[in-house]
């Protein structure tokens, strides 16, 4: 038996999430019993926002959470609370949308008659939102937008979205920690499940958001969805597995077992049968639609958990890639993933001085626990779990250059500083 | 009263049980029960029972005609049967909770019975899952028809306005092209172009408006969600949930059940004790020996092993009602010595006025985040802090799980609720009878027989007048408190209803007012019967 090996310090765990349909990796290690394979109790707490969430987890509330991947990184480096953070498990790419609200959407048809169809081409550029941003701009007034946290993926997408049109999404400086320095466009924190309702009261006219929220917005139609983060960064990564460096330090061998119940909660949760179909998305969608869990209807979940999305009711597009859980060993914690939060960081002035090229490079190690990973993924290797193929054995922990963005910039994530310099908008050093 | 017969004495205790718990509407009742003037008595039923019934009948109807007709975006408004179907699927939820709990917790034959009826009960249940889905694919397919059967000859409609609406425009280009060629010629005035321009664009808008109006039109279609659709989607999805339960229990019979996870441990203890009697170097010995060790300490760490239970509505209502119910002795225990020193002595009284004034119009919100700061800095572990060691490992109390959000919680409940009993106790102590306090004063009666024996008894009454309005107040501030600490309970409940925001969230939600309500009212009676058996008097409010 597998946890003969593992000599757990605690058996007995409670994990905090959020109300997301990336939080799946927990919920179905849980509920699909790979934490009680590994010999864990494991509780799963939903949390209100993301601040309490890491609170949570610095004051030992919680032992481990679903985390925004910049949440560790910026927790570490001191940018909003201050802990050591650290993480060994990736638990999805993709699963963003930017959302606008109908009156946007339909300035933006204007201003772009191509997208007055039906099914429009993607991926949409901020391009026909400008001339929106510009109009609020004359009139003394500032397009508000809302995303789900300062360090969250979220921000750093529609950020780059917008700058990547030319709109400036605003800067961070010491004194401005809501990044509203030379802002074009406002962006303010809202908690994912409060997105629809703030863009139904006009508080907001846009948001990037996680699933089910864009989707939300379309079954209610109270917004369009525009653009997705695939079409942003294809494949970019998005939420982690998070616990505090003190608690990894003195639970190693649970960690390692919870590592490997996630592991095989991924592989689950991606699996597919021969034609490509995932097979076990739908179960997923049933087990998620619980109240205690993300609880919204099981058909919004369904919406883009099975490898769909809708932009509007009529425009249903195939996303196979939508939420990606374990393809392409993508819950491995690469280091290059954690270089490109840090230079988005630096470039929206959160990071407020320049840092040398190798700061990058040991900040992403201190973060980043690959060994915790290797480990427990050599364990189910050889209880037969997942192939070898699932598991980049041999890497030094950086992914090949790509260039697989909206805006065709070459990311390298040992070339941070020339990385930050290819861009028009933001920090350069 | 030795005159009275046995059935009076029944009569008159019950009258007054009813009197005391401020129940009096049920008074006639009695009254006519025992044919005490029928006819006095009926009228005070109809008046005082059956009008406010008729009264509350109307509320439901009224409610019931109003809800379906007012639709948002963010949901229909749910219908009283609605709301009471929330309930039930609240309740099934915890009953799954039970049952999977006893499912963990089963062991031996009983084991193997359940699994034999719920793997039957899985079979079947699935079949009728495969039929539902089948049957909604149909609904699905055939309603997807009707829409684009609707929807076919607007989307022509707007297809073929636009394309007149693009000719019109270009002819208009090239009629202003034509107007600007003359000008240059100088065969036309500029004017006239700026006039045809203006035309033009306004033209263009009437344009745009029409083809709105029909896109409009087209969205209203794709927005309506066809009854019957939903009904199956509804129908479908309960069944599949069900199986879903199910075979989770299934989970739990079999590789999750306690009894087999504590035999499996105890087996490899056994083959591990095996390959200790059959090891030969020392190294070898060791390692067996080890493993025997742990395999028996595993054993017996998962036989005491419990359920993870899933927060259900009626463990949000008890660890609200313990909650509160901690905050409220807070309050109590501070409000009542402070507001006795403030009756006695008036320089205290003055030395508290300002923090009183200052503090009592605090929101608990602002309340709750300064406990977190301050309060959670005791708790820098709170797996290992004594305090929760403690309270976790009592009965009862223990499996509300008490955490610090809790004591947070409790804590911005004793704040809010500790005013009214603070302001009462001291106004009643103060207001003692002068006369007493002089017997008091000629007895030569010491301070603590002074507090005993007259200061606090007289002013009893009013000191449970304020605790009545104190638990109230905790009771309210209690739920944003949990919503906002997201400590369980039903404030948390609510919250992550509406942080859900399925198609039963504000079902759920209203479900919770109502819950809160009542909860609120028993709480309420309850106070007044305690005010009521302290008061010398009859006159204490009771509504």
């Amino acid at each position: 038996m597998a946890q003969d090996e593992l000599d757990l310090e605690k058996d007995s765990l409670k994990f905090g999430f959020i109300k997301l349909t990336d939080c799946a990796p927990i919920v179905i290690a849980k509920e699909k019993g790979f934490f009680e394979t590994e010999g864990l109790q494991v509780e799963v707490i939903a949390q209100p926002n993301w601040k309490q969430l890491l609170d949570n987890v610095i004051n030992g509330e919680l032992d481990g959470a679903h985390m925004l991947s910049g949440q560790p990184i910026a927790a570490t480096i001191g940018f909003g609370t201050k802990a050591h953070i650290v993480t060994a498990y990736t638990l999805d790419l993709n699963g963003n949308g930017i959302t606008v609200s109908n009156d946007v959407w339909e300035q933006m048809v204007e201003n772009e008659p191509a997208l007055d169809t039906e099914t429009p081409q993607h991926p949409i550029s901020a391009a026909s939102l400008k001339p929106v941003v510009q109009e609020k701009l004359d009139a003394g007034e500032k397009l508000q937008m809302g995303m789900v946290f300062p360090v969250s993926t979220h921000n750093y997408e529609i950020r780059y979205w917008l700058a990547t049109s030319g709109i400036h999404p605003g800067m961070y400086t010491s004194e401005d920690i809501k990044g509203f320095t030379d802002a074009e466009v406002e962006l303010s924190v809202t908690p994912p499940p409060q997105m629809p309702s703030a863009l139904e009261s006009g508080t907001i006219s846009g948001y990037c958001v996680g699933e089910p929220w864009n989707q939300q917005a379309v079954a209610k139609s109270i917004g369009v969805p525009v653009t997705t983060n695939y079409d942003i960064w294809k494949n970019n990564p998005e939420k982690v597995f998070g616990v505090t460096k003190a608690w990894a330090d003195e639970n190693p061998n649970t960690h390692v077992a919870v590592v490997k119940a996630l592991i095989r909660a991924g592989k689950w949760l991606d699996a597919t049968d021969e034609s490509g179909k995932l097979i076990n998305r739908e179960e997923a969608c049933r087990i998620l639609a619980k109240p205690n869990y993300v609880g919204a209807d099981y058909e919004v979940i369904k919406n883009s958990m099975t490898g769909f999305f809708y932009f509007q009711k009529s425009d249903k597009r195939e996303m196979p890639d939508f939420n990606v859980f374990f393809k392409y060993q993508c819950s491995y914690p690469w280091y290059s993933d954690g270089v490109w939060f840090l230079t988005q960081m630096r470039r929206w002035g959160q990071i407020p001085e320049a840092k040398p090229k190798e700061w990058y490079d040991e900040t992403a190690k201190k973060v980043y626990l690959p060994d915790v990973y290797k480990d427990a993924a050599s364990r189910l290797l050889k209880d037969g779990w997942i192939a070898k193929s699932d598991v980049p054995w041999d890497t030094d922990g950086y992914r090949p250059p790509t260039k697989d963005f909206i805006d065709g910039i070459e990311y390298d994530g040992k070339k941070p500083i020339e990385y930050l310099n290819s861009h028009t908008i933001g920090n350069k050093d | 009263m030795s005159d009275q017969t046995p059935i009076e004495k029944i009569k008159y205790g019950l009258l007054k049980t009813i009197d005391v718990s401020g129940f009096k509407v049920f008074d006639p009742v009695v009254r006519l029960f025992f044919g005490e003037e029928p006819r006095k008595q009926l009228g005070d039923i109809s008046r005082y029972m059956i009008a406010p019934i008729i009264f509350v009948c109307c509320c439901m109807l009224f409610w019931n005609f109003i809800a379906p007709r007012h639709k948002t975006k963010s949901g229909e408004v749910p219908t009283p049967k609605q709301v009471w179907n929330a309930l039930v699927t609240n309740d099934t939820l915890d009953e799954r909770e039970n049952e999977k709990e006893s499912d963990f917790q089963l062991s031996d034959e009983q084991r193997e019975d359940t699994i034999a009826t719920v793997t039957a009960l899985v079979a079947e249940r699935e079949k009728k899952s495969e039929e539902l889905k089948a049957e909604l694919a149909e609904i699905e397919a055939q309603c997807k028809k009707e829409q684009g059967e609707a929807l076919e000859p607007l989307n022509q409609a707007l297809a073929q306005l636009k394309a007149e609406n693009k000719k019109l425009r270009e002819s208009r280009a090239a009629e202003s092209a034509k107007i600007s060629k003359a000008i240059a010629a100088k065969e036309a005035d500029p004017e006239k172009l700026l006039e045809y321009l203006r035309n033009d664009s306004e033209m263009t808008l009437a344009e745009k408006d029409s083809e709105k109006e029909l896109k409009d039109k087209i969205k209203k279609i794709r927005d309506e969600e066809p009854k019957r659709l939903k009904a199956a989607q509804l129908a479908s999805s309960q069944v599949a949930n069900e199986v879903q339960h199910l075979k989770k229990r299934l989970d739990y019979l079999s590789t999750g059940n306690r009894s087999q996870k504590v035999a499996q441990a105890e087996e490899s203890a056994t083959k591990a004790l095996g390959s200790l009697s059959s090891a030969d170097s020392p190294a070898a010995i060791l390692a067996a020996a080890k493993s025997v060790v742990k395999s028996e300490q595993r054993a017996s760490k998962i036989s005491e092993q419990e359920y993870p239970r899933a927060a259900t509505i009626w463990f949000q209502v008890w660890r609200s009602l313990f909650t509160v119910f901690v905050g409220f002795v807070l309050a109590a225990a501070i409000a009542i010595p402070v507001g006795i020193m403030c009756g006695l002595n008036r320089i205290a009284m003055a030395c508290l006025t300002p923090i009183i004034s200052v503090f009592k119009p605090v929101s608990p919100v602002v309340w709750l985040l300064i406990f977190q700061i301050i309060v959670g800095a005791f708790f820098p572990n709170p797996d290992t802090h004594p305090l929760f060691v403690f309270l976790n490992g009592l009965p009862w109390i223990g499996a509300l799980n008490v955490n610090p959000a809790l004591i947070f919680s409790a804590c911005t409940v004793a704040m809010c609720a500790v005013w009214p009993a603070l302001v009462n106790t001291a106004l009643g102590v103060s207001s003692v009878e002068k006369d007493h306090l002089n017997v008091a004063k000629v007895l030569r009666l010491g301070l603590w027989s002074r507090l005993t024996k007259i200061i606090i008894p007289s002013s009893l009454p009013l000191v449970f007048a304020g605790l009545r309005i104190s638990l109230g107040v905790g009771w309210m501030v209690l739920i944003a408190a949990e919503a906002l600490s997201s400590s369980d309970g039903l404030g948390k409940f609510v919250w992550d209803e509406y942080q859900n925001g399925s198609s039963h969230s504000f079902a759920n939600i209203l479900l919770a007012c109502f819950v809160i309500g009542i909860i609120g009212f028993f709480l309420d009676r309850f106070m007044i019967v305690l005010q009521r058996s302290v008061s010398f008097d009859d006159g204490a409010a009771t509504v």
